[in-house]
């Protein structure tokens, strides 16, 4: 008896967990993805005016400003926002996992550039060549969100830049001067180990970050050889071959003795942490990073960091390379693009980019023609990166002019970084890789 | 007597079918996509130039080396731990049953979680490792972080894992050992390590091969703890066959990818058929 009793209320707790889990995922699913942009009560008592859009957003992507501008269009456009985050982890996995399995959200915050290639967005995105609110963009963005002549993608926000984030304040401590060459920002890095402090941060944890010395110094080979994309995509350049290409490489070679301690396993949170308590002093970075910092820590402490392109070998030729802002990207099979198509041409009006502009300042210049931010700019943004824009001296990041990105660049920089390899082994595999790479996107290289 | 063959095998086709749906035609059809670049909508053939990329290129080929040595290691470690671990629990031990519990549940845990958990213990300076390798005077290691150890990190953590299951098999196998031989050792004033040696290891040895093989399969196929413990780094350090073959996938190189995959299946073929064959033969010996 009492073994049948047990039974039957085993099966009874097993039922239960069976319907539970599989009954109720519609409910779960509104209630756990995200955050619903306005309160929850609204929308409920409102649903039958609100129309709710999803948003897939990358994990690490720092979202104030849209849902700044969102919030604002949930009264004026009656549009409610639902953000669905996906994993930013490497290589883009599930990213490309979503748009196969058909749930993509109605719109997707991605990256542009060679990135967008690599996920073949005519098959998943709309086309909005045809629509007139693209006049309003600079072509720079446009040219990074255009595959075969259809245009993919608007501007989330500002553009940005690579380089050197640096902590202003120790900077004094130490006396230390912005380095205008390679060997004087070494020398400043020397100075800094031996007051026992941490030179550079290094958040190889967040696998993207590796690769930014080597991204970012791409103004420095490209002021030595312009032609350099244009060759290397053609086949006739080689990264091993080419002096100041290698030099990139050889960079994470001369880092690797100011590296903090754990190096390949903290994350770029960490780092981002790292750099705004005064833990490490130098952090190669995107200045996107900035916002994330903003949105860890306060404005002060944003304000505290400053920025300097990666200097290269002469003082003269010292420049930041930059990448436009990512995009968002309009579902191909929505069924409501009207509606997205409404607000994506509020979103470029003076009055959104100001919305956006006060919830998240910048990280550089905005890519609609014609405006101009007014709100309270970091520090670093307006001092020490807008003198790199006004005198031209900015170079688009490699990947907006050749596709052919190897997919092992991360861990080839890693390498170099952790003393596996040597710059120009390094520059050797780079180009092995890209070999693969260009097999794939069916250019004709030689072996 | 046709008619009786033809309606028992009559109930195989439907698991014929799915089988070869699912199994033998992608198998032979991925020979052919192997020696292509491919993608999904065209299949340019290029020879055995992806195998040649295999062999020949670094952050390839150490995917096969550390397969090897990933394998070899963790199977030959489960088999002799594992081994010396049942003996202790088939023994007489008033506690038997709680520590066969906890030493099979390891096998329950999701091997991701088991990732996560191990590698935050191995983190550099915040690390349980660290620490207490700290407090003993010693320093600490870059458990996950130095190329030349990362890849033995994750060999001890996966024979932790592994651990469990193979000392469940060498357990069933122990306890099958008729009493009898024992007893007749006894009489004949056999020593504890003689017992060890004549009787329990050459009987058990069905149990052995069970492990043997099934640890080595399964280190060559191994991703999920080392793709999240490491994800193959630093740099390519920690690479094994199955992580590179995902990273061609995810780098949408699938021509590439899929020649990995019919090169996993040759090392499978060529190592553990054989190995089985000879395993099977010694049995066969002593029985």
């Amino acid at each position: 008896m009492k073994k049948k009793i047990t039974a039957l209320l085993m099966v009874l707790t097993l039922l239960g967990g069976i319907l539970n889990g599989c009954g109720n995922e519609q409910n779960s699913n509104n209630n756990d993805s995200g955050a619903l942009v306005g309160q929850n009560d609204e929308n409920t008592k409102e649903d039958t005016e609100l129309l709710t859009l999803t948003v897939g957003v990358p994990t690490g992507y720092v979202t104030d400003g849209f849902e700044a501008v969102a919030k604002v269009a949930e009264e004026k456009l009656g549009i409610a926002f639902e953000i669905q985050p996906y994993s930013d982890a490497a290589d883009s996995t599930a990213f490309k996992s979503l748009l196969a399995s058909g749930e993509t959200p109605d719109i997707v915050f991605y990256n542009s550039g060679s990135l967008l290639e690599s996920i073949n967005p005519k098959e998943y995105f709309l086309n909005l060549s045809s629509y007139e609110m693209l006049d309003k963009l600079d072509e720079t963005f446009k040219d990074s969100v255009t595959i075969d002549g259809a245009v993919y993608g608007m501007p989330i926000g500002s553009s940005m830049g690579g380089g050197v984030l640096y902590n202003k304040s120790m900077y004094e401590e130490y006396g230390l001067t912005v380095p205008k060459t390679w060997d004087e920002f070494l020398a400043n890095c020397e100075a800094l180990k031996e007051a026992d402090e941490t030179a550079v941060i290094g958040s190889f944890g967040t696998s993207w970050t590796s690769q930014i010395v080597f991204l970012a110094d791409y103004y420095n080979v490209v002021a030595e050889e312009p032609d350099f994309s244009k060759n290397f995509e053609a086949g006739t350049a080689k990264y091993a071959e080419t002096e100041i290409a290698v030099k990139s490489f050889e960079k994470y070679s001369d880092l690797m003795p100011y590296y903090n301690e754990d190096n390949v396993v903290a994350t770029y949170d960490d780092g981002c942490a790292m750099l705004a308590e005064g833990d490490g002093y130098h952090y190669f970075q995107l200045s996107q990073s900035l916002g994330n910092i903003y949105n860890l820590y306060d404005k002060e402490t944003v304000d505290n960091i400053g920025f300097f392109a990666v200097p290269g070998e002469s003082a003269d030729s010292n420049g930041m390379t930059i990448w436009p802002s990512n995009a968002i990207y309009v579902n191909k099979d929505s069924e409501n693009i009207e509606d997205i198509i409404r607000f994506l041409e509020y979103y470029i009006t003076d009055e959104a980019l100001d919305i956006y502009d006060e919830a998240l300042p910048s990280y550089g210049p905005y890519h609609v023609m014609g405006y101009e931010p007014r709100g309270d700019a970091y520090a670093a943004v307006a001092n020490d990166m807008q003198p790199y824009f006004d005198s031209g001296s900015i170079a688009l990041a490699q990947e907006y002019e050749t596709a052919v990105k190897g997919a092992n660049c991360e861990s080839i920089c890693v390498e170099v970084a952790s003393g596996q390899l040597d710059g120009k082994a390094a520059a050797e595999k780079y180009d092995n890789d890209c070999y693969k790479q260009a097999l794939q996107l069916g250019l004709d290289w030689e072996r | 007597m046709n008619k009786n063959k033809l309606y028992s095998n009559g109930f195989l086709i439907p698991a014929l079918i799915v089988f070869g749906v699912f199994f033998l035609i992608p198998t032979i059809i991925s020979f052919y996509y192997s020696m292509t670049v491919w993608t999904f909508d065209s299949a340019k053939f290029n020879g055995i130039d992806n195998y040649i990329m295999f062999l020949t290129d670094p952050s390839l080929s150490i995917g096969i080396k550390n397969t090897l040595i990933y394998s070899i290691l963790t199977s030959g470690f489960k088999v002799i731990l594992a081994f010396l671990l049942a003996v202790f629990l088939t023994g007489k031990i008033k506690t038997k049953n709680i520590i066969r519990s906890a030493v099979f549940f390891p096998n329950l845990v999701s091997t991701i979680a088991v990732g996560i958990t191990f590698t935050s213990f191995m983190h550099p300076t915040k690390g349980l490792f660290n620490n207490i390798l700290e407090s003993i005077g010693l320093s600490g290691i870059n458990w996950l972080g130095a190329g030349n150890i990362a890849l033995y990190s994750v060999v001890l953590v996966d024979i932790w894992k592994g651990l469990s299951i193979a000392t469940i098999i060498y357990i069933a196998g122990i306890q099958a050992i008729d009493r009898s031989y024992y007893e007749a050792a006894e009489i004949d004033g056999a020593s504890k390590l003689q017992k060890l040696k004549y009787i329990t290891i050459p009987l058990s040895v069905s149990a052995r091969n069970s492990v043997i093989i099934l640890s080595f399969i399964g280190g060559i196929r191994s991703f999920d703890l080392i793709w999240s413990m490491t994800g193959g780094g630093p740099g390519f350090a920690t690479d094994t066959l199955a992580s590179i073959i995902y990273k061609q996938y995810v780098a949408g190189y699938y021509g590439l990818s899929t020649a990995g995959n019919v090169i996993m299946l040759i090392l499978i073929v060529f190592l553990a058929l054989p190995l089985q064959k000879y395993l099977y033969r010694k049995e066969e010996a002593i029985q």
